[in-house]
């Protein structure tokens, strides 16, 4: 479901998956379908030799190569150095954000100043600033973090603003009633009623800081699981690289699963669909 | 967007916001300008005057227009925008030829929807960016892993969101057209299209924006043409005045498509929230 919100964000919701007797007749029709995708690949390349090997590297090679990576020393250093990078700088992209965003989301002075600037920010192709962090803060650790922290906080900033403006004014009305006021306000009714917006722009923050992160690694410096992808990709190693993009994908969609179980965990009185709202 | 700005929960206690909310759309707007201003003017002293902040790293809004003029007249500026533009057209191009009837198919078929849907969520789930040196041990240094990285960043958008518009028609509407006997073309024809509509726009636009960022990152991490080169040309030889001016030019084309697609619904579906404005 996808929904123009009030600030612009487009944001897809994943239906959530719902265990029915009839769905896990198309949990193993999916599985038997990838099979097929997988074994036709296999056969293409290895037996009939359709395309080469060394483009297309059958699956049982991938494999093997994912396996053997995974008992690399040096790939989980690699993979230690891009999660520290990626996790300092989300999680200061999701304290400035969520902060800012409450703060420009309660004051209507702030959105009207300030929110055109955001939103503008926010629509931009940041990734372009990436050669310039790099030149001003180095190859090192700093500029791989501040990119992380610049692609990740705008969504997180946008997604509570629009969480902060759509708290029902009949609870703040209410907390006001029973002499609730100030920060006290702000940490009993607005923030945990933000906070599944907030956590949506979370998970659209993670990807993108995870881009950041790749993209600092591409660019400059000599660790991180970007440049173990570029170095294979470079020597050619096609069953390696593909076997790192396999873990890439699996960071990816774990990291989006994660923070989705947290979303139902931290606010289980919030659905999906409601914080898209009914368009 | 207006309406956004006068809404919220905490809205008519304050003497500013009472007059902000007030103002009428030409007022806004102006306010808005003269912010803009204030904010040039500042950057311009902060930096280009006072000299609080390397130049080389931040330069102040005089020289970006400096390093702008100078792409310009260099010819480097319209060299690398034609191959930008071309890649990124092309890429569209495909995305929205591929995402379009795939979609209508998910959306239509249950079966197509629960296999085609879990593979495009994880590989939409995945940033673009993992693809990136795949795409270029396989279609070299040229254009084609720009044309790639474009086309997989856009489709998924697409598809997904027509898929989500399909599932999410009313049923009362459809109720309605089956009582009226309409056959089931006439179905699509008249009741899913038209909802689907909306939803068509809402991922072109995601796609837009996405699209931009696939091809900056392809081009940035391993082309020898087009806008991100450019941009990390210049910021290897310390132009960072060209290097911004660049990064401008592709903001603009980012701005600029998500508007052009917004007048084309305007104009192709006048019923929809965002044409109406």
């Amino acid at each position: 479901m996808s929904v123009t919100s009030a600030t612009g964000t487009n944001r897809i919701v994943r239906p959530r998956r719902v265990v029915r007797t009839g769905e896990a007749k198309w949990g193993l029709l999916l599985f038997a379908v990838v099979a097929g995708i997988v074994l036709v690949w296999e056969a293409a390349v290895s037996w009939f030799q359709l395309v080469p090997a060394a483009f297309l590297p059958p699956p049982s090679e991938i494999i093997v190569a994912f396996v053997r990576l995974l008992g690399e020393p040096e790939f989980w250093a690699a993979f230690a150095y891009s999660m520290t990078n990626v996790l300092i700088g989300l999680a200061m992209a999701i304290v400035v954000g969520v902060v800012v965003g409450l703060a420009v989301g309660w004051s209507p002075v702030l959105r009207f100043t300030v929110a055109p600037f955001l939103w503008l920010l926010y629509s931009t192709p940041k990734v372009a600033l990436a050669p310039l962090f790099i030149l001003v803060l180095g190859l090192g650790n700093e500029s791989k973090i501040a990119l992380v922290f610049l692609l990740a906080v705008f969504p997180i900033i946008l997604n509570t603003m629009e969480g902060a403006v759509t708290v029902s004014p009949s609870l703040v009305n209410a907390g006001r009633v029973f002499g609730v006021n100030g920060v006290y306000l702000g940490w009993k009714v607005i923030f945990p009623a933000t906070l599944p917006y907030s956590l949506s722009g979370i998970q659209r923050g993670a990807a993108l800081g995870f881009t950041g992160e790749v993209l600092g690694e591409f660019l400059g410096g000599t660790g991180g699981l970007g440049h173990l992808l570029e170095f294979a990709a470079y020597q050619f190693m096609m069953a390696e690289a593909i076997a790192m993009v396999i873990v890439m994908v699996i960071i990816a969609n774990l990291t989006l699963w994660l923070i989705s179980a947290l979303r139902r965990r931290l606010a289980p009185w919030y659905d999906d669909r409601k914080i898209v709202g009914a368009s | 967007m207006s309406t956004f700005l006068a809404s919220g929960p905490n809205l008519g206690r304050g003497g500013i916001a009472a007059w902000l909310a007030g103002l009428s759309g030409r007022g806004k707007a102006l306010v808005l300008a003269g912010e803009v201003v204030v904010m040039l003017v500042v950057w311009e002293l902060v930096v280009g005057v006072f000299g609080w902040i390397n130049p080389v790293f931040f330069p102040p809004p005089s020289a970006v227009a400096q390093g702008f003029v100078e792409l310009v007249q260099s010819g480097a500026l319209a060299a690398n925008l034609t191959v930008s533009i071309q890649a990124w057209l092309t890429g569209f191009a495909i995305a929205v030829v591929i995402g379009i009837p795939v979609g209508l198919l998910m959306g239509s078929v249950l079966p197509v929807d629960r296999i085609v849907g879990p593979i495009a969520w994880t590989i939409y789930a995945t940033p673009t960016i993992a693809y990136q040196p795949l795409a270029k041990a396989w279609f070299g240094f040229g254009i084609g892993p720009v044309i790639f990285l474009v086309t997989i960043s856009a489709l998924f958008p697409i598809l997904l969101n027509i898929a989500a518009g399909m599932r999410t028609t009313n049923q009362s509407i459809i109720n309605a057209g089956r009582v009226y006997g309409a056959n089931r073309l006439q179905l699509y024809r008249s009741v899913f299209l038209p909802s689907t509509v909306p939803f068509l726009f809402a991922g072109l636009r995601q796609a837009v924006v996405l699209a931009t960022i696939g091809m900056v990152v392809a081009e940035l991490a391993g082309s020898s043409s087009g806008m991100g080169a450019l941009i990390i040309r210049a910021a290897n030889t310390y132009q960072t005045d060209q290097a911004f001016a660049a990064i401008a030019v592709v903001v603009v084309w980012s701005v600029g498509m998500t508007q052009v697609v917004t007048l084309i619904e305007r104009w192709v579906a006048p019923w929809t929230r965002k044409g109406r404005r």
